[in-house]
């Protein structure tokens, strides 16, 4: 046997494939046999096909199938006569390799002294027969964990030393499967002495290692003709295409530890029942306890290895108590370190996508479907444009007319829309819309609330474009594109306290959030909305602020300066909350305003304590296409319009506020 | 002679003043009383000398200044937990701002003779407290000159 190499080597392929016969995989089970090995493979057990001891052909399950999917598994009669027609079922190999239970040492005390002793090694003489390729990968995985140094596990890697693997090609696949995207499957390509790959009349055999090849010089084959060979890989092919790619591995490492306060661990925490059954049927999961048994006087003692999980109450116990009490920080324990951490303690992944952990769960947790909801593999920004916008290209407007308009200060107008396109009243909070009035440059302006059949901006006349804009009446008709951009990620703080800090007419992109935290009010915690407006006269939206008071929203407001009839706090927006007493470790903030403004607020966020990752804010460029075709509105790596407006604190690192950028 | 002891316990209760030693809280009770200012009521008076030094418990104060032709504008609230009067410490004791209540207030106050006295002749005192009255001033600081930007003045846009 050669030891499983996690590296995917080149194939060792002496000769051409060779052909054996239906009726003589039986000469293969008996040469194993012969071999002094005794013989691991699929047998049909209390209705499942499990692993374990056979001898012959007839403890196969022929004619049967699983069916696979989140917490149900079946069999089924496929009515041929196939042996491997089946997928994985609830054992793994590690079973044999890495046994629940191995004796390790034999302890004793006889008065002052005490003495150890290991229990020898005496590993099984094994052959398996049908290791699938994700299970290939598996044992590779545990080979890298206890065999890879700098210290190994002397039973696991004796017991290694002792098996023969003989593998068997996919030509099924479970709607649980998922190798192809962990890179392990569903080709078998390197970690076994010889592959099969069942036909109709019989088998492809294939040897992978020197001890394969000396089996296949005693077994009555035949070289395998071209439409067998052909057959074979195409059938092996279209399992690959069936199953696709479920979860996108790429940057999955990143993307994972990023979303460490991802609301979604507390949603699976309520599904997740801590059972371990995850990490009993992973093929790869190698975590241990060692157990004492002693005799009744308690002068000797066994010591055993026994399998532990990251999901049992004492995994993490210290005396002091544990470190992962809550089911969240379990099940994210198991899930990051599977998919992420994993990597940065022996490169490669700890998943091999073979579904186990999927199928056996009792409640159905489906570890693609979480993986692919919390770190989505469309980066966050793509990820938040909702809708299709209407006419997304530079050189088409859709027609909105003017159906109110509201004076809200001095120089700020808000226009109420109406258009018939759908999607302009559809889009996130946060978005905006490119605005055209023949003559004038288009010009960005943010969306300030969504309505059946049309949207509001909210102008400030700064130039002569938007004090046109602000001169409109009813019916008149102006250009639009949109909705475009980011939206504030609203779903990040379901279930936790809100900071909204604005300033000036900042608070325009931030009203159709206020009014999406208000139709669904109680998936939020605490909301505190902070508000800075020139003067008194300069705040906006004057008669909602009292509205959202009355939906439970904590409104402060300040000027930067006023006359003696405010009797409201004067001064910077900062001073609202710079000596609050809320601790905000678990907050989200959504932040708009001019950027030195947003500076500001972003380091008294930051000395509350809320992570860049939950700081949200807003930027302004100079946007002209409003897609990310044009280049102007360029700041790094990112687009603003594209890949905004809206961005966290953790995405833009060292370049938000910095000159020049 | 007022309860020490709600003295202490209201100091206590704002960021100025939390933390102290107990015995520089109770050094500063010594010094201090309670004082009440009902709305329109004026405490400090720009470019008169300043005689109290305090730190307001519940209520508003506006500081305002006087600007020719506009009257008083207020550039500055003080709310709970902050300080006024901090130029009755610091030379040449003339107020920069004119203080008047704008809400029902109450504060903690120390007579000018009284603390310049404790900060001259206690150093502990001293050493605690002049930290604290250089936080209050240069958050002030910061934030006038953020306000000096004139952040969300209607900006003209470029020509594009």
């Amino acid at each position: 046997m050669v030891m499983a190499s996690p590296a995917r080597g080149p194939r060792a392929r002496p000769e051409g494939p060779a052909f054996l016969g239906r009726a003589d995989l039986q000469a293969l089970l008996d040469l194993l046999r012969e071999d002094g090995r005794t013989l691991i493979g699929p047998t049909l057990d209390a209705g499942a096909i499990v692993y374990d001891e056979i001898t012959g052909v007839e403890d196969l399950p022929r004619g049967w199938a699983d069916e696979q999917g989140p917490g149900r598994y079946r069999i089924h009669d496929r009515q041929d006569d196939r042996l491997f027609g089946y997928v994985v079922g609830p054992t793994s190999w590690k079973k044999w390799t890495f046994p629940s239970l191995v004796p390790l040492t034999s302890a004793t005390r006889d008065g002052h002294k005490v003495g150890f002793e290991p229990v020898p090694l005496d590993p099984p003489r094994l052959a398996f027969l049908g290791v699938r390729a994700c299970e290939l990968a598996a044992l590779g995985v545990q080979d890298r964990v206890l065999t890879a140094g700098p210290f190994v596990d002397p039973d696991y890697a004796a017991r290694r030393a002792n098996v023969l693997v003989v593998a068997v090609q996919c030509t099924t696949a479970a709607t649980t499967c998922f190798c192809t995207s962990m890179g392990t499957g569903p080709e078998v390509e390197s970690g076994h002495d010889l592959a099969l790959t069942e036909l109709d009349g019989g088998f492809l055999v294939d040897a992978g290692s020197p001890a394969g090849r000396a089996i296949l010089e005693r077994l009555p084959l035949r070289p395998a003709t071209a439409v067998e060979q052909y057959g074979a890989a195409a059938t092996v092919a279209a399992v690959r295409a069936g199953i696709g790619d479920p979860v996108p591995a790429a940057g999955l490492h990143d993307r994972l530890l990023a979303q460490l306060d991802s609301p979604r661990w507390l949603e699976i925490a309520e599904r997740c029942i801590l059972c371990g059954n995850c990490t009993l049927a992973c093929p790869t999961c190698f975590c241990t306890s060692t157990t004492q048994a002693t005799d009744l006087s308690g002068t000797t003692a066994m010591m055993s290895r026994t399998w532990d999980s990251c999901f049992s109450p004492g995994f993490a116990k210290v005396a002091g108590g544990s470190f992962r009490s809550r089911h969240r920080d379990r099940y994210r324990q198991w899930l990051t370190h599977k998919f992420a951490t994993w990597w940065d303690q022996f490169g490669e992944s700890g998943c091999t996508g073979c579904g186990r952990c999927v199928t056996w769960c009792p409640v159905g947790i489906d570890v693609r479907e979480e993986l692919n909801a919390i770190a989505p593999a469309r980066p966050p920004a793509a990820e938040t444009a909702l809708v299709e916008p209407a006419a997304p290209s530079p050189t088409e407007f859709v027609t909105a007319h003017v159906t109110g308009t509201k004076a809200e200060t001095g120089d700020t107008v808000t226009l109420t829309l109406e258009s018939d396109h759908p999607a302009l009243g559809r889009g996130g909070p946060g978005q905006f819309a490119m605005v055209e009035l023949p003559g004038f440059p288009p010009l960005p302006i943010s969306i300030s609330r969504y309505l059946p059949g049309g949207l509001e901006l909210t102008i400030r006349g700064a130039g002569a474009a938007t004090r046109a804009l602000g001169k409109l009446q009813a019916k008149d008709e102006i250009g639009l594109r949109g909705p475009l951009g980011s939206s504030w990620p609203l779903d990040r703080a379901i279930g936790r306290d809100l900071v909204i800090v604005t300033g000036g007419i900042g608070l325009a992109p931030l009203r159709p959030l206020i009014q999406a935290i208000i139709a669904e009010r109680r998936r939020y915690g605490d909301v505190r909305l902070y508000y800075g407006a020139r003067t008194p006269a300069d705040l906006l939206y004057r008669g909602e602020l009292e509205r959202w008071k009355s939906a439970s929203i904590e409104v402060a407001l300040t000027v930067d300066r006023a006359g003696p009839e405010w009797l409201g706090p004067v001064g910077v927006v900062t001073n609202l909350f710079d000596q609050a007493t809320w601790d905000g470790s678990g907050m989200v903030a959504f932040v708009c305003g001019p950027e030195r403004m947003m500076q500001a607020t972003v380091s008294t966020l930051a000395g509350r304590g809320i992570p860049a990752s939950r700081i949200y804010v807003t930027l302004e460029r100079h946007m002209e296409c409003g897609i990310g075709l044009c280049g102007h509105c360029q700041m790094g790596k990112y687009f603003i319009c594209r890949d905004g407006p809206v961005f966290s604190m953790a995405q833009l690192g060292d370049i938000f506020g910095r000159e020049g950028i | 002679m007022q309860d020490q002891a709600s003295i202490v316990a209201s100091l206590n209760s704002t960021w100025f003043a939390s933390g102290l030693e107990p015995e520089t809280q109770t050094r500063l009770a010594e010094l201090a009383r309670t004082y009440h200012a009902e709305p329109g009521q004026e405490l400090l008076r720009e470019g008169d000398p300043s005689d109290l030094f305090g730190v307001v418990i519940r209520g508003r104060i506006a500081l305002r200044t006087l600007v020719p032709e506009r009257g008083e504008i207020t550039i500055l609230t003080i709310e709970p937990g902050d300080v006024f009067g901090w130029s009755t410490v610091v030379p040449p004791y003339r107020s920069t701002s004119t203080a008047v209540a704008i809400e029902p207030t109450d504060a903690i106050v120390f007579e000018a003779a009284g603390i310049r006295a404790a900060l001259r002749t206690d150093c502990r005192l001293a050493v605690a407290l002049y930290p604290r009255i250089m936080l209050a001033v240069s958050r002030r600081l910061n934030a006038t000159r953020h306000q000096l930007l004139d952040l969300f003045a209607a900006e003209e846009v470029r020509s594009w």
